[in-house]
């Protein structure tokens, strides 16, 4: 390999440009996001899975109990308002859109933690075992905790955007590419919700 | 690191007190699992915020980035030998744990696999028993397999590829780090099988079996769970860096091929890794709340789980083997000076195999009922995956053809994986055919076909990576002598070990099992027996890495006189390996042409 050199000057670590870094962070964030994209569809894929298959006709065994088909898009609203409000507040990196998309995490994460809290279809054996209904059971309450845990990252995320919102040592061109890139997980965690409800909606 | 100890403990001990079962404890079992899964994960998070892991984002979270004199002090600047034991960003420094820590695994596995061949090596199974046997298959199995997937990534992706590639670092210092360390909290828990009574279910951790087994099953859910986080944030990071930090001029036909298959591989597992974490989740909910996933009683199947553990386990199998391959096509046209022969092949051949490699996982449930229509496609998709590997054979025969080797340590290995692949790729045909997959499955031939390509080509490689790059990483030369010494004895151990195994699986003698029929035990006995040259190889290489590092001739910069940048960097590599960013102007592989 034949190879010059610039002529600049030493770097100091890490000190690329901001929108060098803002770049380098977003693909790591989508890459991110393919990595968590192949878990979701693996779940997916469990779901649809298992009632095709129906074994013993378990899926949902007679008098078996399911959640309401709307209560998957109920957790789901506070994942778009959250995806759709950062998207139009990045540009002005204000902590109200940011204090907004906050509390649309944790208005997201009580419900999810109400409904399976609240999950109808545990049952008790002779024995006083506890398990769940049937493989419907057993895949909503994965699904339904897969969006509580991105509900806790996308918390994480939006405290920390909504703190920084009040700080002024930032960098703005950083920071605006923190924004962008803070906006394709909550993108994603949004997509993740509604193919989480459209499936859950197919009994 | 000592904090981190403290502080997993403490924490792994809270967590288990908390949520201990008692004598009123209604499901026992359920509670005693629930406690033991959290007291790992308890362990890995407390050591993690121990060490510093966390400083990086609760700093963004309150506003207060690090500093660069913070950016600096957590690169380990200026604090010797005490930086491999912290949380480190330099990448040179992970880079070196990760090869400390893939040798210290491979001799734990190393050791387990010569205790299993030695139990095989006469019939009845007095040596060790059935119950510790199987646990030994198991841990084995998998002790390796994640050993493997690091052996040439975690050293050489972390150590070498920022250099090649013209970077002053890796795009995420800080994941960096943390993929190490995360996987370090693994092997303390996976170790911890031992003392829980083992893991009984093979590396394949089948469900319904794994939802059965005693508590030691625990310990591989937590590993595995652990170690596709590890694994997704290595990924990302090294996939990050080659797309994004390459030097200026260095177009993508510019990139080193190594840097290539390694990127290739990782990028495979990004996606492939986490249905293997979603199976473990499964069984660990199975086992802790009564899920149903995998019990046909309230739903579940079996088949669920093995179609979730072989989308990630067949690719797996490609994510351990392009590095290796790519390796040793850095090596061949450093050692023979001539250029690689079709670049463009190669990389054909690593993006064909990381193609179809997601489209091949059924052929492992062929005899499973699961379903038979789908085995004739399945069969079609697994052996087209012969084309690109024949590119693979065709860019590395291409290169040597007519040339004038260069017969040092690192290029031997060039030759005995050519050999090896062979073997293994051509056995693997006979096991993507169904109707004889029906005959062999389950067989030892399945053992020594796959030894065949991950050990033959995958481990050879990487060994000859390290006997390539060890000047670069400690300064010194690697004892040649020694050096091929252990060569021969591992090569014509492991032809010994394998083609025994590949007859006695051909006859009909079943793998994992303890006890075998007195008619293969003149297979077995060789097999061992090869086993032990095998191991006499490793020991002595093993001596040879500590002994060079310690006290080997000192290297030159460029020892090989290769071309590629990581050559054009002094050792001890300078912090930010670079006082001039380079600009590229050539491919890498210019041998003869003058440039």
């Amino acid at each position: 390999m034949s190879s010059d050199t610039t002529a600049e000057s030493k770097f100091h670590i890490h000190h690329d440009a901001p929108a060098v870094v803002g770049r380098r962070e977003r693909l790591g964030v989508r890459l991110v996001i393919v990595a968590d994209g192949a878990f979701v569809a693996g779940m997916i894929f469990s779901y649809f899975y298992l009632r095709g298959l129906n074994a013993n006709g378990a899926w949902i065994p007679k008098g078996g109990h399911t959640m309401a088909a709307s209560s998957g898009w109920i957790v789901t609203i506070p994942l778009i308002v959250a995806a759709m409000v950062h998207k139009i507040g990045t540009k002005s990196r204000s902590a109200v859109t940011s204090g907004i998309v906050l509390l649309a995490m944790l208005v997201g994460a009580y419900l999810q933690w109400h409904q399976l809290a609240h999950m109808p279809f545990i049952a008790k054996d002779d024995g006083g075992r506890h398990f769940f209904e049937g493989g419907y059971a057993s895949s909503w309450v994965l699904l339904g905790g897969a969006n509580l845990f991105h509900f806790i990252i996308g918390t994480f995320i939006a405290l920390g955007l909504f703190i920084r919102g009040f700080r002024a040592k930032v960098d703005p061109t950083l920071e605006y590419w923190r924004q962008l890139t803070a906006s394709s997980w909550f993108t994603w965690i949004a997509i993740s919700g509604v193919l989480c409800a459209i499936t859950t909606s197919i009994l | 690191m000592g904090t981190g100890v403290v502080i997993g403990i403490i924490f792994a001990f809270a967590a288990y007190y908390a949520l201990r079962p008692n004598a009123d404890t209604t499901n026992f079992y359920n509670q005693q699992n629930k406690a033991l899964l959290a007291a790992m994960f308890a362990w890995s998070i407390g050591f993690l915020i121990g060490i510093g892991a966390f400083i990086g984002p609760f700093r963004w979270l309150i506003g207060k980035d690090l500093t660069a004199e913070e950016q600096l002090y957590l690169a380990g600047d200026g604090q010797g030998i005490k930086r491999y034991f912290k949380y480190c960003t330099d990448h040179k420094v992970v880079g070196i744990q990760y090869l400390v820590g893939v040798m210290a695994m491979l001799a734990v596995g190393g050791t387990m696999a010569m205790m299993i061949r030695t139990s095989l090596a006469v019939p009845g199974g007095h040596f060790i028993g059935a119950t510790i046997y199987n646990s030994l298959v198991g841990l084995h199995g998998i002790t390796m397999i994640v050993a493997m997937i690091i052996v040439a990534t975690g050293p050489f992706g972390n150590y070498i590829m920022p250099i090649m590639i013209g970077a002053r670092d890796m795009a995420f210092p800080r994941l960096n780090a943390l993929s190490w360390w995360v996987l370090f909290t693994a092997i303390p828990v996976l170790c911890s099988a031992w003392f829980l009574g083992g893991i009984p279910t093979g590396w394949t951790a089948y469900a319904p079996l794994s939802v059965q087994a005693g508590p030691g099953m625990n310990a591989f859910i937590a590993t595995i769970i652990i170690f596709a986080i590890s694994t997704a944030v290595a990924g990302m990071n090294i996939t990050a860096t080659v797309v994004t930090m390459r030097a200026k001029g260095m177009k993508w036909n510019r990139v080193p091929i190594f840097v290539i298959g390694s990127t290739m591989s990782v990028a495979l597992a990004i996606p492939a890794f986490p249905t293997f974490m979603l199976a473990m989740v499964q069984t660990a909910t199975d086992r802790v709340y009564n899920t149903g996933f995998y019990d046909a009683n309230v739903g579940g199947s079996g088949w669920l789980y093995a179609h979730l553990f072989w989308i990630m386990g067949h690719p797996e199998v490609y994510v351990i083997l392009l590095p290796g391959i790519a390796i040793l096509m850095e090596i061949a046209p450093v050692f023979v000076r001539k250029p690689l022969f079709s670049y463009n092949a190669a990389v054909m051949g690593f993006a064909g195999i990381a193609g179809l490699s997601v489209l091949v996982w059924a052929h492992h449930m062929y005899i499973s009922g699961w379903t038979p229509t789908l085995n004739g496609p399945f069969m079609v998709t697994t052996e087209m995956i012969s084309v690109p590997t024949g590119l693979l054979f065709l860019v590395m025969l291409g290169t040597i053809w007519r040339g004038k080797p260069w017969m040092k340590l690192p290029m031997l290995g060039l030759f005995a994986v050519i050999w090896n692949l062979l073997i293994g790729g051509i056995t693997g045909i006979y096991l993507s055919d169904v109707p004889a997959d029906n005959y062999l499955h389950g067989s030892m031939y399945v053992t020594a076909h796959f030894h065949y390509t991950l050990m033959g080509a995958a481990l050879t490689g990487a060994v000859s990576g390290l006997a390539y790059w060890f000047p670069k990483m400690t300064g010194r030369m690697l004892n040649e002598k020694a050096g091929y010494t252990a060569f021969w004895f591992t090569q014509i151990g492991f032809q010994i070990l394998f083609l025994g195994m590949f007859i006695a699986g051909a006859e009909g003698q079943p793998r994992r099992v303890v006890s075998f029929a007195s008619m293969y035990k003149y297979y077995n006995m060789i097999s061992t027996g090869g086993a032990y040259l095998v191991g006499t190889g490793f020991i002595i290489l093993l001596w040879a890495v500590i002994h060079s590092w310690r006290k080997g001739d000192i290297a030159p910069q460029n020892p090989w006189g290769a071309k590629t940048l990581e050559w054009t960097v002094p050792y001890p590599v300078p912090l930010e390996n670079f006082d001039e960013t380079p600009v590229i102007t050539s491919d890498p592989y210019g041998y003869g042409r003058g440039n």
